[in-house]
């Protein structure tokens, strides 16, 4: 028997029971905002770490001072297909216990390099014995990467102070000589 | 009653009526108020007034909520949309969504439309190559569909006309198989394009490439700014509607050009439900029209009629306009109405990379790129499929950043981009065969929401198209190679017919009322005073973006309407 059919069966038994993990029994209410991912102040909170992790704010400005979490989670409600949305939400729900798990520590409760370690040791994690959903962990910390960059490079704060959008360039050249700097 | 129903019809008339304010459309309304006549517009969507109504013209890219994405959900309600390259966040507002207007597809066809003011027009890619004689030839010298009933000399004079108007930016290259025409300074060709352009004067002469002629104001600022239109800058942004009118579109030229006229009226909403045939004067009369929103008929009565509906939706009102005279179909004497229609394939495409060139880079926006004319068969038949292709062709260099870590080494990568090497492309533009089997129809039982009969679109590729893709990628890629671009892919990404939005033919011209539907001056064999000067029109699809060639049609048409009015 295969793990799906096995998780299938498990899951009949149990009447659901074995759903569970996906499930949250704190008193938290689901963020509206984000209706189709069906999460959590912590979930959210979550992100904020990763992309605070991802953007430190070391050479350039912190993610969160360009609420970079919002557009991380907004992106994963309105523009990833539905398998992809459950990998995403699957792994999300699924971050914290991972990381307890290899690194003896949540990750929100981690230091910033900590964190970087974590980050990426996690996607060095090859797919194990099945007790752990992997793939779901990388496609979540793929994405959320991924959302994370295109935010950042499309924010207004990179945009105007870091490489300055032109909306009426007023020019094309063709040739240009690059000059040596 | 009598005093009522001849107020209505007086109220009602105009010298001539035009269904749709599209390209051609907005053509055919400024010829002909600039003639005098009182011409009424009918556009089915709603209004979209120049530069009041393009929301998102001046919007930075971080103002949109997915910066540019579309959301899932739309796409998966709307998948034949949302394949169009151009239809995104920004634009989103300009195109039909697949769940407003259904059709039945009996093969995939994706067909990308525009319903407001101005049509496609707004929306449109704005490439403006001239056909040449090689391509009105082309049927009579391959053994095709059916000899044009016109030649380039013909249509030479209308082309220029429409280009001084509506603003051409272009090089004089001097080339038999694509025209000269009337044209503003050109837009620069890149470095790396231009090193392919002299690497192919040297190892293939008879292959040239040039900069792709544009409908953008580039020069003559006086002239335009009669039409409230300015010099293009270079935002190619142009999609979203251009504040400076710096493209050609009906909304930002024609049309207001023709209500300057006071002959101009327009209708929104009005969806036209069939040609009226008046059977005892023997011509059309007017046409049926049902408001989108109330869904109540109204005619409208005229001496002259065209039609410039789109393409497709032209054969669908013609079809649709049964009579006992016309039974199947307004002027479907010959049965062909429908039939013969045709496409550009656009579904090969190459890209490479150039280590060259390290010296230079380029800088600001292009609202063009190059153009390979065809260069296939163009003299004599040199291979085993007909006809050939056209290519864009494009060079431009960026940075490149690593974006690999996180942390302080991803910001730090980010502060410092690198040049990369050029990046060269090409897609391909086919011309395809019109058949018989490649048609339109109408659906005998399903209905749109106003009682008008939905279009079926039955059209494929074939193996001639099969065989000119196979023919596309390996001369390209041979080209390439000897250029010495490296890392070269090609790609045929299998798209349905209908994403180039060039979809021809149905309503050909002709000299014989027996195979065609239309004859040299676009008028309806049987029908004279219907005019179609829209995409239903072609004959045949050369390889060139048929935009302009439809608008020269429009001009040329009214000029012959307003002279043989009685």
């Amino acid at each position: 028997m295969d793990r799906r059919t096995a998780m299938r069966q498990l899951a009949i038994l149990t009447g659901g029971a074995a759903l569970l993990p996906a499930c949250d029994f704190s008193e938290e209410s689901i963020l509206d905002a984000y209706s189709n991912l069906n999460i959590t102040a912590s979930h959210e909170a979550l992100i904020k770490k990763l992309t605070n992790t991802i953007f430190p704010g070391v050479h350039l400005v912190k993610a969160e001072e360009i609420q970079l979490e919002d557009f991380v989670l907004v992106m994963s409600n309105d523009c990833l297909n539905e398998n992809q949305q459950q990998a995403f939400v699957k792994g999300l729900k699924k971050y914290n216990g991972f990381c307890k798990n290899h690194f003896d520590r949540e990750f929100t409760s981690m230091g910033q390099k900590e964190a970087e370690n974590a980050f990426i040791k996690s996607l060095e994690i090859e797919p194990g014995n099945g007790k752990e959903d992997v793939e779901a962990i990388h496609h979540f910390l793929a994405t959320t990467k991924r959302f994370a960059l295109q935010g950042y490079l499309n924010s207004e704060y990179f945009m105007t102070e870091i490489q300055p959008y032109e909306l009426v360039p007023v020019r094309y050249i063709g040739s240009k000589k690059i000059e040596a700097s | 009653m009598a005093n009522l129903n001849t107020k209505y019809k007086s109220e009602n008339t105009y010298d001539a009526i035009v269904i749709g304010s599209g390209m051609s459309g907005g053509w055919a309304a400024k010829e002909l108020t600039e003639k005098g006549l009182k011409t009424l517009v009918l556009e089915r969507g709603r209004e979209v007034i120049h530069n009041k109504d393009y929301p998102t013209t001046n919007m930075m890219p971080w103002e949109f909520e997915h910066r540019g994405m579309m959301p899932e959900a739309i796409k998966k309600e709307n998948p034949v949309v949302s394949r169009c390259y151009a239809f995104k966040e920004d634009t989103q507002h300009f195109f039909v969504r697949d769940t407003e207007h259904p059709y039945v597809q009996d093969k995939p066809f994706d067909w990308i439309r525009g319903y407001q003011t101005g049509g496609k027009s707004l929306l449109w890619a704005r490439q403006v190559q001239r056909w040449s004689n090689f391509d009105f030839e082309g049927p009579a010298r391959d053994g095709f569909a059916v000899d044009w009933p016109i030649r380039y000399k013909d249509i030479a004079p209308w082309y220029s006309h429409v280009e001084n108007f509506i603003g051409v930016s272009g090089n004089r290259d001097g080339k038999d198989n694509l025209p000269d025409g009337e044209f503003l300074p050109p837009f620069e060709l890149s470095a790396g394009e231009k090193y392919f352009k002299e690497f192919l004067r040297a190892n293939y002469p008879e292959r040239e490439i040039v900069v792709a002629r544009c409908a953008h104001i580039t020069g003559n600022q006086e002239f335009y700014a009669k039409q409230g239109r300015g010099l293009c800058q270079n935002r190619t942004l142009c999609q979203r509607g251009c504040p400076f009118g710096g493209y050609f579109s009906s909304n930002s030229s024609t049309l207001p050009w023709a209500a300057k006229t006071g002959n101009l009226s327009m209708q929104h909403h009005a969806v036209v439900h069939s040609i009226i045939y008046d059977e005892v004067k023997g011509k059309a009369s007017g046409v049926r029209v049902i408001d989108a929103r109330t869904n109540e008929m109204s005619e409208y009565f005229a001496k002259v009629i065209f039609v410039n509906a789109s393409a497709l939706n032209t054969n669908l009102i013609l079809l649709n306009s049964t009579s006992n005279r016309f039974p199947n179909g307004l002027g479907n004497d010959s049965g062909v109405l429908g039939r013969y229609m045709a496409f550009h394939n656009y579904r090969a495409g190459i890209s490479g990379e150039f280590e060259g060139l390290k010296d230079y880079t380029t800088e600001g926006r292009r609202p063009t790129s190059g153009y390979f004319p065809r260069f296939r068969n163009v003299y004599k038949q040199e291979t085993n499929f007909l006809r050939g292709y056209a290519a864009g062709f494009s060079a431009s260099r960026s940075m490149v950043t690593d974006y690999s870590g996180i942390g302080a080494d991803l910001e730090k990568g980010i502060m410092n981009p690198e040049y990369g090497p050029w990046r060269v492309g090409s897609h391909m533009m086919g011309e395809t065969i019109p058949k018989e089997e490649s048609q339109v129809s109408l659906d005998a039982r399903q209905k749109d929401p106003w009682g008008i009969p939905l279009l079926r679109v039955s059209i494929d590729y074939d193996q001639n198209d099969e065989d000119m893709i196979k023919d596309y990628l390996v001369e390209m890629a041979e080209m390439f190679e000897a250029a010495g671009f490296k890392n070269i892919r090609t790609r045929d990404d299998k798209r349905a017919p209908g994403l180039d939005i060039h979809e021809m033919g149905g309503a050909r011209m002709g000299h014989d009322p027996e195979t065609s539907v239309l004859n040299k001056w676009n008028q309806v064999h049987a029908c004279p005073n219907v005019y179609v000067t829209d995409g239903a029109c072609m004959t045949s699809t050369s390889t060139q973006n048929p935009s302009l060639t439809y608008m020269a049609f429009a001009a040329r048409a009214v000029d012959h309407a307003v002279k043989n009015m009685g």
